[in-house]
C-alpha cells in the first residue's frame, strides 16, 4: 500500500505536468479548432479532472474503481471529442499525453491487467477517431501500449518486494526480541545453576545435585556461545570467528577447559579455523590422557593482526626430557609430533615449554599476506 | 583507607536482583567476618544506599535492572574513589565485563565460583588487589591490542609494557600471581603491580576518550 501511495504522489505532480503541456498544446494551435468554444470548454474539462482527480486518488478510501473508470473514460471521452472539435483530418488529439494520467492510475492500481486494459482502450479510442495513420500516430500509439503493460508490471514487482521486505523486517525484529528474552531468561537459568552448583559444595549439600548443576551450567552457557557464534556465519570470503570456535572447548567434560579470547572476531578462513580447533583439541586430548580425566586446562586466544596466537596449558608432571626422541627413535610419531606437523601445515609454529610446572604449547598461525 | 584496620571489619554492599543470590551471598560474606553494610536489588537502590552505607567493597551483579552493573560502577567509583567493585557476573566474560573493569570495578569472578573462592576475592579486593580470571585477561590483552589499531593517544595509557604484557598474558593462561612471580622471578607483589597497572591504564584511557568524545561533541563546558 506504501507503494501504491507514493506512486500515486508521483503521478499527480505529472499530471499537472501533463495539464500544463497540453493545455500549452492546445493554446498554441487554437487556429485548428474547428469549433473554438467547445474547444474551450472541453481543455477547461481536462484542467478541472485533473484537479478533482489529484485530490481524489490522494486518499486510499477514495481509490475505488468507479473512480478510475471515469478517470478512463474522461480520457478516451476527450479523444472521441477531438475529431468534432478540430475538424476529421486533425493532427495531434485535444488531450494529447495528458491521458497517460489515467493510464497510470490503472497500472498503478490494478497492475499488469489494469495498465494492459487501459492502455489497450485509450490506444483503441485513438485509432477509432482518426481517418488515417502515419508513423507519428504508430509511434504514439505503441508507446502508449508498452508503457502500460511495463509500468503495470513494474507496480507489481514493487509492491511483492515491498511484501517480502516487510516480512524479512518483521521476522528480524521478533527475532532480536526473542534473543532479548532469552538473554534474559538464559542469565536467571545460569544464575540458578550456579546457586544450585554452590549449594552443594557447602558441608550438607548435596555433592552431587551441585555437580549435575555444574555441568548443566557449562552446556547452557556454550549453547548461548554457539548462538553468538551462529549469529555471525562465514562472511563472504569464507572466513569464520575463530574466538566461538575455540570457546566451545570449554564445554568438553574432560579435561576442563577454560578459554580466553580477545572478546572481538577473529577472522580465519573456515578451513584454517577446522584445523587449527583440531590441533588445539589433540593437545587437550594429550592433556586427558597423560595429566588426568580432570586435570584443569586454560586455551588463550590472541590476534596479533599478522598472525593468531593460541596457547594451551596445563599444570601435569611435564613431558620427560628425552620422552619426545625416544618416540620418535622408536619410529612412533607421537602426539607432540603429529602436533608440530599439523602446525607446520598451516605454514605455523609449534613452541613447547614444559617442566613441572606442566606443559604449555604456543601456537602461531600466520595469516595469509594478501588479507 | 582501602587496606583499613586490621581489625576493623571489611564493609560490604551487596548488588543482585535474585533474592536468593543475595541471600546467599550475603549470609556467606557474614559467616567470614565481613559486615554487611547494605543490599541492593536493583541499580537505583544500590546508588541511593551507597552514599550512606559507604561500604568499602561493593559485590555487584553485572545484570541488575537499571541503571545497569556498568553504569553503577562507574558511579560509586566516581562518589568514592577508595571504594572497590567486585563484579559478580553469571553470563561469563563479556564485553560488558570488560567496560565494567573500564569503569573502575577491579574484582571479577564468575558466579561459578566456589564461596570460598568469593571470600578470597572480597578480600583481595578490599586490600586494593586486582581479582582477575584468565577470560578477563584474555579481553583486556585483546583490548590494548585494538588500541594499538586506533590512532595512538600519545598519554602512554594504550600501550602495555613487555613486562604487563607478559604478566597478562599469563594470567590470561591461568597461571595464579604466585606461579606468575616463580615463572618470571618477580615478587607476588610486583606481579601484583604490574596487573594493577594495565587496569589503570585501561581505566585512564577509557577517561580519556570519555573526555576526548565529551570535548568533540562540545559536551565540555570548559572547551567553549
Amino acid at each position: 500500500m506504501a507503494v501504491q501511495d507514493g506512486m500515486f504522489r508521483a503521478v499527480a505532480v505529472l499530471r499537472v505536468l501533463l495539464l500544463a503541456n497540453a493545455v500549452a498544446l492546445n493554446v498554441y494551435r487554437r487556429d485548428n479548432f474547428v469549433h473554438p468554444t467547445a474547444g474551450l470548454v472541453l481543455v477547461l474539462v481536462m484542467v478541472a479532472w485533473t484537479f478533482v482527480a489529484n485530490w481524489a486518488y490522494a486518499d486510499r478510501r477514495r481509490r475505488r474503481p468507479p473512480l478510475l473508470v471515469a478517470d478512463l473514460l474522461v480520457a478516451v471521452a476527450l479523444i472521441a471529442a477531438t475529431p468534432w472539435v478540430k475538424g476529421a483530418g486533425f493532427n495531434a488529439t485535444l488531450p494529447g499525453y495528458w491521458v497517460m494520467g489515467a493510464l497510470l492510475a490503472w497500472a498503478i492500481h490494478w497492475r499488469l491487467v489494469g495498465g494492459t486494459v487501459a492502455a489497450c482502450a485509450l490506444v483503441a479510442a485513438d485509432l477509432l477517431s482518426r481517418q488515417e495513420m502515419n508513423q507519428t500516430n504508430y509511434g504514439n500509439v505503441f508507446l502508449l501500449l508498452l508503457g502500460g503493460v511495463v509500468v503495470g508490471y513494474l507496480v507489481d514487482l514493487l509492491q511483492r518486494m515491498a511484501v517480502a521486505r516487510d516480512v524479512a523486517e518483521r521476522e528480524a525484529a521478533v527475532a532480536g526480541e526473542r534473543a532479548r528474552l532469552a538473554r534474559a531468561v538464559h542469565d536467571g537459568v545460569l544464575q540458578v545453576l550456579a546457586l544450585v552448583q554452590r549449594r552443594g559444595g557447602e558441608p550438607g549439600g548435596d555433592a552431587e545435585l551441585g555437580r549435575l548443576a555444574g555441568e548443566q551450567e557449562q552446556a547452557l552457557r556454550a549453547l548461548i556461545r554457539q548462538q553468538d557464534a551462529l549469529q555471525v556465519p562465514t562472511d563472504e570470503d569464507g572466513e569464520v570467528d575463530l574466538g566461538p570456535v575455540l570457546e566451545a572447548l570449554g564445554l568438553l567434560r574432560s579435561p576442563r577447559v577454560s578459554v580466553a579470547t580477545p572478546g572481538t572476531p577473529v577472522p580465519l578462513p573456515a578451513q584454517s579455523a577446522g584445523e587449527v580447533e583440531a590441533v588445539v583439541r589433540a593437545c587437550l586430548h594429550n592433556v586427558e590422557v597423560h595429566v588426568g580425566d580432570d586435570a584443569p586446562a586454560w586455551v588463550l586466544l590472541e590476534d596479533l593482526g599478522d598472525r593468531v596466537v593460541v596457547s594451551v596449558r596445563d599444570e601435569g608432571p611435564g613431558i620427560a626430557d628425552g620422552r619426545l626422541a625416544a618416540a620418535e627413535a622408536e619410529g612412533r610419531l607421537g602426539v607432540s609430533g603429529s602436533i608440530r606437523g599439523r602446525v607446520a601445515d598451516l605454514g605455523g609454529t609449534a613452541e613447547l615449554i614444559t617442566g613441572a610446572f606442566g606443559t604449555e604449547w604456543e601456537l602461531t598461525f600466520p595469516r595469509d599476506p594478501e588479507r | 583507607m582501602s587496606d583499613g584496620d586490621a581489625q576493623q571489619p571489611v564493609r560490604v554492599m551487596v548488588v543482585d536482583d535474585h533474592p536468593m543470590w543475595r541471600d546467599a551471598v550475603e549470609r556467606d560474606l557474614a559467616a567470614a567476618g565481613f559486615d554487611v553494610v547494605a543490599v541492593a536489588a536493583n541499580g537505583t537502590e544500590a546508588l541511593a544506599r551507597f552514599p550512606a552505607a559507604r561500604p568499602g567493597v561493593v559485590v555487584l551483579d553485572l545484570q541488575i535492572p537499571a541503571p545497569n552493573g556498568v553504569e553503577v560502577t562507574a558511579e560509586v567509583v566516581r562518589l568514592d574513589p577508595s571504594a572497590r567493585v567486585l563484579i559478580l557476573s553469571a553470563s561469563g566474560e563479556q564485553d560488558d565485563v570488560l567496560d565494567a573493569v573500564k569503569a573502575g570495578a577491579t574484582g571479577y569472578l564468575v558466579k561459578s565460583a566456589s564461596s570460598a573462592e568469593l571470600l578470597d576475592a572480597v578480600r583481595r579486593v578490599s586490600r586494593g588487589d586486582t581479582v582477575f580470571t584468565p577470560g578477563l585477561a584474555g579481553l583486556v590483552l585483546g583490548e590494548f591490542r585494538r588500541m594499538l589499531d586506533a590512532p595512538p593517544s600519545d598519554d602512554g595509557s594504550s600501550r602495555l609494557t613487555e613486562r604487563e604484557t607478559e604478566v597478562l598474558r599469563l594470567v590470561a593462561k591461568g597461571l595464579s600471581y604466585k606461579q606468575i612471580a616463580e615463572r618470571l622471578v618477580l615478587s607476588h607483589r610486583t606481579v601484583q603491580n604490574h596487573v594493577q597497572n594495565t587496569l589503570r591504564k585501561l581505566q585512564l584511557h577509557n577517561r580519556v576518550q570519555l573526555t576526548r568524545y565529551a570535548i568533540e561533541q562540545g559536551l565540555d563546558d570548559e572547551d567553549e
